[in-house]
């Protein structure tokens, strides 16, 4: 590796006035070679971020790349080596926006904004606690766990009684996109989640994740905050279901958000509302023939205007090993906004931790993160959807969860 | 502390005539299969300070210290895990349901007068069957009053750390009374390298106070003892050094402690053939733990309090059949109680009953021993909110055997060997925090085999010791933490397996003349710990985390008229933080020299009269930068003063 960075800055100096021929920088970045050929028309790079263990400071990002099937490991600590500390504690979500790629790392307190093209840092944004990104045409918006605390004391009797009951809730952070200075953030649920932005609208997950294992509260979050964009002021909140995870936008009025459920007697699941009614939400899967119980969600994801799922109904069993199946499901009426579930004739077997379609000329291609135990290195796998066959299988970083196109 | 003392001197308000220490009749209290390290702190020169850094030396141990004087510290023995090493103070197990870890910075050096290490059973009579039943024991005896004593101790040094100390003895009748107390302030700033610039450790600071008093008396064939203590402290913890956009702090997190504990035995001699030993202890143990959002906006709001209970009775019997043979028969009652207002979860309560017969022998130059130890605990829970968590109450038991003998070969040679099964029950975390516990857990089991060659040869003024000590041990249903549904659902699951194959040598030599001594040791570990969970995982056939293949300590002390010099270096190998052995998760390996200089001034007409020690200690001189757990960096050089006056 130190060969190829040596390689790379001899490479930078002698091509640093013809800097246009040179496609992209990162190009002498090596890794395992896959085949790609079947969907390399859906981009130049797949990132997979990787989000490390909790303080362990080992966050970090891999790519494919499509012109030679490479899979680059720890990319940005590479590109980046002058960055102390690399890329951080609890890589939370990736996006890319135009040839840049954003990077929300929770518990470093860093948006961290890295040049697609060769992952060279271009910002670090501090925004507390941040966990995911979305973005409208001036603005990203970063939602952030900051703040939520509960202090009490014990009295003589030894009863808990809470003496500042302030369990300030989770807040969305705006940053300029040309600046990258923030600009302002406003007030939403416990703990917010996903973050997705469609027709003016922001829409986000509030999970609880935290409220429910603390005093006062010992709940989760059951609901969606709408924030409007142009404003930057909250337009509303409606109830969904506890514990909410991602939000997705089909782009032709329907948003979709999943439950991760309490893990104890309400079982995961991906819910929809129509963003013209969002106070009417249902469980997918309620009207159609799959019963909802079949439909569970550990990880998701959208491509185009179909939200792809992978689950298992046994998720409440203390067994290690689980067999999941995936399912997906797109809106043919965004009117009324019925639609149809698919069930997909594949079985996975390990921790689906994070998942990705592409749609190539030929067909669908599905990419999922396995977490392994958590705290050795997982890996990336692909998927012909057509028929399920596995291409193949590279080992990334500690726990891969997260994917962006570029 | 004061109350402590107080009471001791309302108990001797006349100081009458002084008399011998409370004294056990002699029956033989030799193990058999000998403590594989033993430090007499009460007699050894220049000690360090922490108990941490006297048992790091020893070899098969691996102290994992978070660094600084407020960091926790574990002790791992031959890597089954610090939930197989059993620390006991006089002979009774220091306790904690809630996670079976017993942190080694509480405790300082002062007020103990051994401290031994035993990987075989440790085989003496009128043992409590836990000691039968802990895998590795660490023995800590306190310091027994032999003559009148009023001792004052003051530490200082870097890191704006300040410890005095006090410990009193006074003997009057067939009584014997200890008390002591003990305060601690350290700041706990100290320097570490970030990359190309340099850091300082913030929120590191530690205050602590220990009190304790002891009463000992004689009694027609036998002895008690009643012991009082009590323990507090306030600390910060500084968190792992991570990339920490620079507005947040790393941590705001404090911790509070409290902890009493009093305990007291009994041992008699009933007849020639038969004693008994009954003893008992209660505990309450009390944390506060708070990440303190309101300083850091990084950190995740946590704001919990623990209450630990802990009730403990024992009563050993030892008969001796004949001329050769003895029995024993120990019986343990434990109950054990936790509350806290950490998630949805509940009051897990244990009542843990630890039976063990022991047979031992000794014939000429053979001595053995056999027990059987058995352990059954009943856990349940008691729902204290709705919404909480669903538990079976559960019984759990497992049998442990073992076999140990020692054989004096040749006067200079002794040859020992020893298999032992021994089972931790899984902790309160393991089995009852939400989202992760697992109410099902069986008992995690480790099987040591192993053995000691032992070399001794004395000459006047003169002796040379030589150990060496391979073993095989085999942690089966290993306690794990893995993943199940989704990234905030985990489960524990008895999953682990792990062969660990080890040699431990250690040569001492020592040399003294009319004004002078010298000695020097030589320790070295080899520990091959292999992870053999999962056939085909990429982590099988692995080293486990944070043992290293190799790691030693060389020590010398030299002694002329007053003074004394130490040296001690230790060396940790290369190891890695994960069983992925690959490089980002490599600890690099570190070597630290501490070197110590005292001089002892002896204010009266000899060596029984007032003194004064003034010792001058420079821990890692060579100044080195390390981690013992990764992204938990150590002290670099630091200084400590220590004037002791006794009297």
């Amino acid at each position: 590796m130190k060969k190829a960075l040596l390689f790379l800055c001899t490479a930078a100096f002698a091509f640093a006035c013809t800097k246009d021929l040179e496609p992209s920088r990162d190009i002498l970045l090596d890794g395992d070679k896959v085949e790609v050929e079947a969907y390399s028309d859906c981009g130049s790079k797949l990132f997979v971020l990787n989000e490390g263990g909790y303080g362990s400071n080992n966050s970090s990002l891999d790519f494919l790349r499509f012109s030679d099937g490479c899979y680059v490991r720890g990319a940005f600590r590479k590109m980046n080596p002058d960055v102390a500390g690399g890329l951080g504690d609890v890589g939370n979500d990736i996006a890319v926006i135009g040839n840049e790629l954003w990077i929300a790392v929770n518990n470093s307190g860093i948006v961290q904004v890295v040049s697609a093209e060769d992952e060279k840092e271009l910002a670090a944004i501090e925004v507390p606690m941040p966990r995911n990104i979305a973005f409208d045409d001036k603005y990203a918006y970063v939602t952030s766990w900051a703040g939520a605390y509960a202090n009490g004391t014990y009295d003589k009797d030894g009863n808990y009684s809470i003496t500042d009951s302030n369990n300030p809730k989770g807040r969305v952070y705006r940053i300029d996109l040309a600046t990258k200075a923030l600009a302002g953030s406003v007030e939403v649920g416990y703990q917010p989640e996903g973050i997705a932005f469609y027709d003016g609208k922001l829409y986000v997950a509030n999970s609880g994740g935290i409220s429910s294992q603390l005093p006062p509260l010992y709940s989760y979050d059951n609901t969606v905050s709408i924030i409007d964009a142009s404003s930057f002021k909250l337009d509303g909140t409606v109830e969904v279901q506890v514990n909410l995870k991602n939000v997705y936008a089909d782009g032709k009025g329907m948003i979709y958000v999943s439950s991760f459920g309490n893990y104890w007697d309400v079982h995961s699941g991906m819910y929809a509302f129509r963003a013209s009614d969002p106070s009417r939400s249902w469980r997918i899967g309620a009207d159609s023939a799959v019963k909802p119980e079949a439909l569970n969600v550990s990880c998701s994801c959208i491509c185009g205007d179909t939200v792809y799922c992978i689950g298992t109904p046994d998720e409440f069993s203390w067994g290690s090993a689980h067999s999941y199946s995936l399912w997906s499901y797109s809106t043919s009426d965004a009117a009324s906004g019925k639609g149809e579930v698919k069930l997909w004739p594949l079985i996975l077997s390990g921790v689906p931790y994070g998942l990705t379609v592409l749609a190539g000329k030929n067909g669908d291609y599905m990419f999922v993160c396995d977490a392994g135990d958590y705290f050795n290195p997982g890996t990336v796998s692909a998927y012909d959807l057509s028929d399920g066959t596995k291409l193949w299988n590279v080992t990334a970083g500690v726990c891969p969860g997260h994917f962006a196109i570029w | 502390m004061l109350t402590a003392l107080l009471l001791s001197t309302l108990l001797l308000s006349d100081t009458g005539d002084t008399l011998s220490a409370a004294h056990v009749r002699g029956v033989k209290d030799r193990p058999v299969v000998r403590a594989t390290e033993e430090t007499k702190l009460s007699k050894a020169k220049a000690v360090p300070w922490q108990l941490a850094d006297v048992l790091r030396n020893f070899t098969g141990v691996q102290v994992k210290d978070y660094g600084g004087a407020g960091g926790l510290k574990t002790i791992n023995v031959r890597s089954l895990g610090s939930e197989h090493t059993g620390v006991f103070i006089d002979g009774i197990q220091i306790d904690n349901a809630q996670n079976m870890q017993v942190d080694l910075s509480r405790f300082s050096t002062d007020g103990f007068g051994t401290v031994s290490l035993f990987n075989a059973s440790k085989s003496v009579r009128l043992q409590t069957a836990r000691e039968y039943a802990s895998g590795a024991s660490v023995h800590l005896e306190t310091l027994r009053p032999e003559s009148d004593l009023l001792r004052l101790k003051l530490r200082t040094g870097s890191f704006s750390t300040v410890n005095p100390s006090v410990e009193w003895h006074k003997l009057k009748g067939g009584l014997a009374i200890r008390s002591s107390a003990e305060f601690l302030y350290s700041g706990g700033r100290y320097e570490y390298p970030y990359f190309d610039t340099t850091l300082v450790r913030e929120n590191a600071d530690i205050r602590s106070l220990r009190a304790e008093a002891q009463l000992m008396g004689r009694l027609d064939g036998g002895e008690w003892r009643l012991h009082l203590y009590s323990y507090g402290s306030e600390r910060g913890f500084p968190g792992p050094v991570i990339r920490r956009a620079a507005a947040f702090p790393f941590s705001a997190e404090r911790q509070a402690d409290q902890d009493c504990m009093v305990q007291a035995s009994w041992v008699q001699d009933w007849s020639e053939s038969y004693s008994t030993a009954l003893r008992g202890k209660y505990s309450y143990n009390y944390t506060h733990y708070s990440t303190h959002p309101e300083l850091n906006p990084m950190a995740l709001p946590y704001d919990l309090h623990y209450r630990q209970h802990s009730a403990y009775i024992s009563l050993a019997q030892t008969a001796q059949l004949g001329p050769f043979w003895s029995a024993d028969l120990a019986t343990d009652l434990q109950g054990n109680g936790l509350e806290h207002d950490a998630q949805m979860s509940s009051s897990p309560r244990r009542v843990l009953f630890t039976g063990a017969l022991a047979v031992r022998m000794e014939r000429g130059k053979f001595r053995t021993a056999a027990h059987l130890a058995y352990m059954g605990a009943y856990d349940s829970y008691s729902e204290i909110r709705p919404g909480a968590w669903s538990r079976d109450n559960a019984w759990r038991d497992a049998w442990m055997p073992s076999l140990s003998m020692a054989w004096e070969v040749l006067p200079w040679l002794e040859a020992d060997a020893f298999v032992k099964q021994s089972c931790r029950l899984p902790s309160f975390n393991d089995l009852y925090y939400t989202l992760i516990g697992n109410s099902a857990l069986k008992p995690e089991s480790a099987l040591q085999l192993g053995s000691d060659f032992r070399l001794h040869w004395e000459d006047a003024g003169a002796s040379a010791q030589f150990r060496l000590s391979p073993y095989f041990n085999r942690v089966t249903d290993k306690i794990v933490a893995i993943p199940t549904v989704s990234q905030f659902r985990w489960t524990m699951l008895n999953i682990g397996l792990v062969h660990v194959t080890g040699l431990d040598l250690s040569a001492r030599a020592s040399r003294s003349g009319r004004n002078w001594s010298a000695s020097a040791s030589l320790r070295y570990s080899f520990q091959r710990a292999v992870d053999r969970s999962v056939p085909g995982s990429q982590t099988f056939g692995n080293q486990i985390p944070y043992i290293p293949l190799h790691s030693g300590s060389v020590y010398a002390v030299l002694s002329w008229k007053q003074w004394t010099l130490s040296w001690d270096t230790a060396y940790s190998g290369r190891k890695w933080s994960r069983s992925a052995n690959t490089q980002d998760y490599l600890v690099p390996s570190w070597t630290t020299s501490d070197v110590a200089l005292e001089r002892l001034f002896l204010l009266g007409k000899n060596a029984e009269g007032p003194q004064l020690k003034l010792s001058l200690r420079c821990s890692n001189v060579f100044d080195a930068r390390y981690q013992i757990v990764q992204a938990y960096p150590m002290p670099g050089r630091s200084i400590m003063l220590n004037a002791e006056f006794s009297f």
